[in-house]
């Protein structure tokens, strides 16, 4: 949209403040960057129709942009709750839920969004993608870097290119943990962000769940480093668990990665710590080599 | 975030971080907005300011009344979210502090973190400026004011 | 406060090492009972332990698995260990450094069995 078409739209916005010429503009503002100027529209806009899904949505895009993702998510999940059938809102939340890793919501949300709208962009593409990728194995799966607001709005590329990229990813997180017991099932290393750096997990039923547990488990990282601090514990060491069938071990190799250890039963905690203590030797050891 | 009073900022945001509340509102007594986090109409904030002073008033006198003394605090859990709703001095006044918080947190968490707000609040709130009494000419001209600084406009 | 709990937990802080015990609200992270809890902020080790948990409880839950029966955490100075007692309760303890995690396992479990 050039210049010219901006001014337009403001003047009629200026003109008539309660006009949904609003939509428009924020988009327009949007995709030029302007994302300050594209949230006071939005906001405004939104004064005057807060049960519009459309204005939800446009102020969804411009935080997304901004890499506001949570305050985002916050927005299209009001989109859906005024129109449970918005395409833009399932997008916007199907990708929210790609990049956290979870796999399934996502490919839910995709799947709604095209059907509202069988002719929206990329969203084919990327319904197939994720289909794709919940029929692979854990070491051949990758979810997107967070935080790239760009991103947000349009969906991955070409499918051949990130197929190349996914199966070289798989390989460097599947020599992290090399030759150790467990090292393409049931040890996870991943940094401070819940991103997922090597390793694989899966569910009792084969289900690849490696990417959603690293994005939780940077949260039980926090929650566990805070706790030490605040209850003048010192610094956190470890968190072991034991649940009806399985032991875990989580620790942290150095101050930005996390790892965690999980077996079944027969395997004590004791003996979880030590195997923890060779595979953080490890994860140091390929960290080191990456950085 | 954003905040009418500058040394609220830093307490305001160490209490977001710790509690990883969604939504926070700090304003006085008389509804008069201080900061807030989270919301993002004005007409939200306005409705969530006067009903917190409301409710803060009504159970104050119930407290009063039935000689229960004045009441701390107020809590609500909802089915996905859960509602703090506190009072506390500061030498500006009685203010209000409106906390809505998820499974990523809990009330627990908000209680411990908001209690530490409050002293860090008291340890640096300027002692010179006076309580004012706010007439009610007054009161919808400064809503409107605090609510535009609030949303940069 | 029921005595029965209060000398229930007092049989865990009995463990040579451990410096207090309670029972927390799981989902609300408050104190519903403590004992031996000098030199602690009990609302604090409620609100924070009762977090660990629940966070904890999420991981397990997107890794297929069943909520934490037990659940330790290490530091330099300390520890604390939950053990889950009916639908929204925690047996909580907190310790010194070097202190025999088995037996105080055994104690909060025992605890856990008891609560009513």
């Amino acid at each position: 949209m050039s210049n010219e078409d901006i001014r337009v739209l403001t003047a009629q916005l200026a003109a008539d403040p309660s006009s949904l010429v609003f939509l428009p503009l924020g988009e327009a503002l949007r995709r030029r960057g302007q994302l300050a100027a594209a949230e006071k529209v939005a906001i405004a806009g939104l004064t005057r129709y807060p049960d519009l899904a459309d204005a939800h949505d446009l102020l969804a895009r411009v935080l997304g942009d901004a890499g506001d993702l949570e305050r985002a998510f916050d927005e299209w999940d009001i989109a859906l709750r005024l129109d449970g059938g918005h395409a833009g809102a399932h997008k916007g939340i199907g990708f929210l839920y790609y990049v956290a890793g979870d796999l399934p919501k996502a490919l839910s949300h995709l799947e709604s969004a095209l059907t509202a709208d069988p002719g929206a962009e990329g969203v084919a593409a990327a319904v197939a993608r994720v289909r794709e990728a919940l029929a692979t194995p854990a070491t051949a799966m990758t979810a997107p870097q967070p935080h790239r607001p760009a991103a947000v709005a349009s969906l991955p590329p070409d499918s051949g290119d990130i197929g190349a990229a996914e199966a070289s990813a798989a390989e460097v997180r599947a020599a992290v943990f090399e030759g150790l017991e467990g090292a393409q099932d049931g040890l996870l290393l991943l940094d401070a962000e819940g991103l997922r750096l090597g390793g694989g997990l899966s569910a009792p039923d084969g289900a690849p769940v490696g990417d959603s547990v690293a994005a939780h488990l940077a949260g039980v990282f926090r929650d566990a480093e805070r706790a030490a601090r605040l209850l003048s514990l010192g610094s956190w060491k470890s968190v072991a668990a034991e649940t009806a069938d399985a032991n875990l071990f989580l620790c942290a190799p150095t101050a930005e990665s996390l790892l965690l250890l999980v077996r079944d039963n027969s395997v004590p905690i004791g003996r979880l710590a030590l195997q923890a203590e060779h595979a953080s030797d490890a994860a140091r050891r390929w960290l080191e080599g990456v950085a | 975030m954003r905040v009418i009073e500058p040394w609220v900022a830093e307490p305001l945001q160490r209490f977001l971080s710790e509690s990883s509340a969604r939504v926070v509102l700090l304003t006085t007594a008389s509804a008069q907005v201080v900061a807030q986090h989270g919301f993002t109409r004005a007409l939200d904030v306005m409705s969530a300011s006067a009903l917190g002073a409301a409710i803060m008033a009504s159970t104050e006198e119930l407290g009063r009344l039935t000689a229960s003394g004045a009441s701390r605090s107020l809590s609500h859990q909802g089915p996905s979210r859960g509602l703090f709703l506190a009072g506390f001095d500061l030498p500006q006044g009685r203010w209000i502090g409106l906390v809505v918080y998820d499974r990523d947190s809990s009330l627990g968490l908000v209680r411990l973190f908001f209690d530490r707000m409050v002293e860090e609040l008291r340890a640096v709130a300027p002692t010179e400026t006076p309580a004012r009494e706010v007439l009610a000419a007054d009161f919808e001209n400064e809503l409107n004011a605090s609510l535009r600084s609030l949303f940069g406009r | 406060m029921n005595t029965d709990i209060v000398a229930a937990l007092e049989s865990v802080t009995r463990v040579r090492g451990v410096r207090g015990a309670m029972l927390v609200s799981a989902e609300e992270g408050l104190v519903v009972a403590e004992a031996s809890m000098e030199g602690l902020d009990g609302a604090a080790v409620a609100a924070l332990t009762a977090g660990v948990v629940a966070r904890l409880s999420r991981a397990t839950e997107a890794a297929g698995r069943t909520p934490p029966a037990f659940v330790h955490l290490r530091a330099d100075g300390g520890g604390l260990m939950a053990v889950p007692a009916l639908t929204d309760l925690l047996v909580v303890a907190v310790t010194d450094p070097e202190v025999n995690v088995g037996l105080v396992r055994l104690e909060l479990r025992r605890v856990a069995e008891n609560v009513t």
